[in-house]
């Protein structure tokens, strides 16, 4: 590994290039954002026809974010999971439903459908665009929810940058960023490591609710311009955790210890070769190869060695072509295909790697009628080896009422393609009963040689409707309108509604003869989540603002709502007897909460002294199917809600050097059950040198 | 067609009059009331093995008759003086593998008062251990859910356990609670009270001595 590690820091830099976007194609803007996400091309944020939220650099250092947890957990709209890694949550949809990309190509490694989140150093973020509302139409599978892009510095004007923090819990992180630039070539390294102790936040607990970890994260960009009018850019990212598990179950005195080691590794290598034939017409070829493995390793003191692979590897081809047809005119058009294989423990063999390959094409149309109105259409056609094809439309438009008003409305199709786990999975929990798992791919298949050895005892209807999983769609509508009376003060506000279908869920198809149950995936269900989202911004002075911001959301499994209303759900009265449950008692889907809110105090002045206060709350949210109904409703287990409170203060001075002192989570709010992400009161402080310009 | 239908319905007024009327006194005569049970133990934790951490108990059922609204001594186990016997969250009928009685029973979806007959197409099941049970052993499948996270056991609502008694009698049965005082424990319970304080039995029911599936 350490060799591996070592290859990639010292040739990398001289063999590998980067960055995604045109050169000539920087839009200038005097305070007007860049967007690439929403279209897959530069537009100025006041011309892009659906919701996008931008995080610039300058936010990022200002809170103190370390990884790509801290910045979204206080995003409006979106909020933080904890099983399976930090996955985040879009609108009330899950982890699963929404694509990340790095530099808009996909990161891939997904555990039970989350991508873990801290994975993501953020030290040479330029910034984040998150779109809210399906967008398959551009990138295909998990564009469900919406679209998370990190786009890294590659225009850095500082050529040498570093940073050291110490934080509570031992936590450091160490950073350097280096570049390089001449008329032909451009180069940007960036260096992370990243440590820390973990903690306990259970008393009765020994063991850590966040393990010893130690990452390494690495991203070198290289641009290479051929001539005036093409250019090769080439970007290699590699991370490096190292996860120390030490579980210790404590029984009636009796204390059971397992530790181990998980490693996770992850690279990628994005090159693009741009080619602009003339000011109407430019193309873009792009290669990428990415490959995440996941290897933990655990040792019971009394039992055998447990290990666990995942391996997941995802390479593809695309072509991008933009054609500015007339003034009114834009058209995109492209295609490409992706072969991906996945190697696990949990599958039949871990050494058979399991494959998938996609074609797709795309094209989006954008017509600008008059200064006040732009339309955009696209269409995306996705053919696939193991599941059925799936066509992915949008519509989306921006009309600007006047120069202080402006109303964005799009409606969209989104999908997710099944999992490989879906497919392939091969699991029997020994350690629980032995129930067993299987993928659609092969369940019937494996039922069936177990029925004829004699293991089965029950096979329930459904086992025989397991076919091949069809994705599952979400149909999304996103009315945004946007107030700007001054240049003080600006307000948005967007209605939203997702209607989910063929939600792939996992469902007893039979038993054993033992009793232990049999599961299987199948297309059943369907849901919807709806609300809307309220932000405000207001310039108190020069250097002081107020935003704030407030989300409504409501979640709803469409099924068991017809369920509730035919009268057979059950829940408890005050005695305890049974009764019919009713419609206003359902709360929807777990981990959603019905209100979050925020409010933020910023403070920056001339001299490079900044503070920022923080308040962050949401509502109490479902976790727990206590009692049994198989609905969440009032009567099953919540938790609570609450306020974090995070501060920092630093200054930058002119010469270079820079300090930061932040406090998280001033409050010290612990819910060890259901935010173990959460530990309590944190405090850091980080020290900034950069190279004078 | 008027003319036709006219003896019709005079016939189902009239047969609806005698119906009622038959109805409305059965329901009198037959009227059952439901008696509640509380903290009948079940084989409650009398401990925790040091070695395998486990927790322990003496390994015995609770034996009881619904005819009677009375436990059964343990002696009489081979007779069929007992419906139901109770040992941790099993329940057993008292036929099969269980016992010499007439005992069978199901799980009805639906709610206790609602339940005024038992439907004729129903199969009462009777227990064939270890293989199966009357009432269905096992989280969410017959009356109850067991937490893995809190290791709480809560009494799934809407069940009706339906009894055929050891003399063959009907009764419907709904457990209410699983914890003693009838009251299921915060999940932030400790450990030793989440063991000391289960296996205690609250439960209603209805038991129709004249033999009818009616209650």
């Amino acid at each position: 590994m350490k060799l591996r590690l070592l290859y990639f820091l010292v040739f990398a830099p001289i063999c590998l290039f980067s960055q995604v976007t045109f050169v000539k194609d920087t839009i200038q803007t005097q305070g007007d954002s860049v967007v690439v996400t929403a279209t897959r091309s530069e537009r100025k944020l006041s011309n892009v026809t659906v919701p996008v939220t931008i995080i610039n650099a300058q936010s990022i250092q200002q809170i103190g974010a370390l990884r790509l947890t801290d910045i979204l957990k206080e995003q409006p709209g979106l909020s933080m999971t904890s099983g399976f890694g930090a996955g985040v949550q879009l609108q009330g949809l899950n982890p699963d439903y929404t694509i990340i990309l790095i530099n808009g190509e996909p990161l891939v490694g997904r555990t039970a459908g989350v991508l873990d989140l801290n994975r993501i150093a953020l030290g040479n973020i330029k910034k984040i665009e998150i779109v809210k509302g399906p967008s398959s139409s551009l990138y295909g599978s998990e564009a469900m929810a919406g679209v998370i892009n990190i786009i890294t510095d590659a225009t850095t004007k500082t050529p040498l940058q570093s940073s050291l923090r110490y934080g509570t819990y031992n936590t450091i992180d160490a950073g350097l960023n280096n570049t390089l630039a001449s008329k032909f070539i451009f180069y940007q390294g960036y260096y992370n490591y990243y440590s820390t102790d973990g903690y306990s936040i259970r008393p009765s607990s020994a063991s850590r609710v966040t393990t010893p970890i130690k990452r390494i994260a690495t991203n070198q960009q290289f641009k290479y311009n051929l001539t005036n009018n093409t250019n090769l850019l080439v970007g290699l990212r590699f991370t490096n955790e190292q996860i120390k598990n030490e579980l210790s179950v404590t029984n009636g005195g009796l204390t059971i210890n397992s530790n181990g080691e998980e490693k996770n590794t992850d690279y990628n290598i994005a090159s693009s070769l741009n080619h602009r034939f003339s000011n109407s017409l430019k193309t873009s070829f792009r290669s990428y190869i990415t490959q995440y493995n996941a290897t933990q390793n655990l040792l019971t003191i009394s039992g055998a060695p447990y290990t666990d692979i995942l391996d997941h590897v995802f390479n593809r081809l695309e072509n991008q072509t933009d054609w500015v047809v007339n003034k009114k005119l834009t058209a995109i058009v492209g295609g490409g295909a992706v072969m991906e294989g996945v190697k696990s423990s949990r599958y039949d063999s871990e050494k058979i790697r399991k494959t998938n390959t996609n074609q797709y094409a795309f094209s989006q149309w954008e017509w600008i009628p008059n200064s006040k109105l732009i339309l955009i259409g696209g269409i995306r056609f996705d053919q696939n080896q193991t599941y059925a094809s799936a066509w992915s439309p949008k519509a989306s438009m921006l009309y600007k009422i006047n120069k202080k008003n402006r109303i964005r409305l799009s409606v969209g199709q989104g999908f997710k393609a099944p999992d490989f786990r879906q497919l392939y999975l091969n699991f029997t929990n020994a350690a629980a009963g032995s129930y067993s798992v299987f993928g659609t791919a092969q369940a019937q298949k494996v039922i069936g040689q177990l029925n004829s050895l004699g293991q089965i005892g029950t096979l329930y209807n459904n086992f025989y409707q397991l076919k091949s999983l069809q994705p599952e769609y979400a149909t999304g509508t996103h009315v945004t309108w946007e107030f700007e009376p001054n240049a003080k003060n600006n307000f948005s506000f967007q209605l939203f509604r997702n209607d989910i279908r063929n939600l792939i869920e996992v469902q007893q198809v039979g038993a054993y003869i033992t009793g232990a149950q049999i599961y299987s995936y199948l297309n059943i269900g369907r849901a919807f989540t709806t609300g809307f989202e309220f932000e405000a911004k207001h310039q108190l002075t020069k250097q002081f603002s107020i935003s704030a911001a407030y989300q409504y959301l409501e979640t709803g499994d469409k099924d068991q709502l017809a369920q509730i209303k035919n009268g057979t759900v059950y829940t408890r009265d005050a005695n305890g007897l049974s009764r019919k449950l009713n419609v206003s008692e359902y709360v929807g889907l777990p981990n959603n909460s019905k209100h979050k809110a925020q409010l933020k105090f910023n403070y920056s002045n001339q001299n490079g002294l900044f503070g920022n206060i923080r308040a962050l709350y949401r509502s109490k949210w479902a976790v727990n199917n206590t009692n049994g109904n198989e609905v969440f409703d009032d009567g099953d287990s919540f938790a609570e809600g609450y306020i974090a409170l995070h501060l920092s203060i630093g200054k930058d001075y002119m010469n270079g050097l820079g300090f930061q002192f932040g406090c998280d989570n001033m409050l010290n709010y612990i819910d060890a059950l259901n935010l173990p992400n959460l530990p309590g009161r944190t405090f850091f402080a980080t020290l900034k040198i950069q190279k004078s310009k | 067609m008027r003319q036709i239908l006219k003896p019709f319905l005079l016939l189902l007024t009239l047969s609806n009059i005698l119906f009622s009327c038959t109805k409305d006194e059965t329901t009198v005569a037959l009227s059952v009331t439901a008696i509640t049970v509380n903290n009948l133990p079940a084989d409650t934790v009398l401990g925790i093995n040091t070695t395998t951490g486990m927790p322990f108990s003496a390994g015995k059922y609770t034996f009881f008759s619904l005819e009677r609204n009375a436990i059964v001594p343990n002696t009489d186990s081979a007779s069929t003086q007992w419906d139901l016997a109770f040992a941790s969250n099993k329940i057993l009928t008292n036929g099969g593998t269980s016992g010499k009685g007439l005992g069978g029973a199901f799980v009805y979806v639906g709610l206790f008062d609602d339940l005024k007959s038992i439907p004729s197409d129903s199969v009462f099941k009777t227990d064939n251990a270890p293989a199966s049970f009357a009432v269905t052993f096992g989280s969410g499948k017959g009356w109850y859910v067991y937490d893995q996270l809190t290791s709480l056991i809560t009494p799934l609502a809407g069940r009706v356990l339906v009894i055929r008694t050891a003399s063959g009698k009907f009764a419907k049965v709904e457990i209410i609670n699983y914890y003693k005082g009838g009251v299921t424990l915060p999940i932030t319970a400790s450990d030793s009270d989440k063991l000391s304080k289960q296996r205690y039995y609250t439960f209603r029911y209805a038991y129709q001595p004249n033999g009818s599936k009616t209650f």
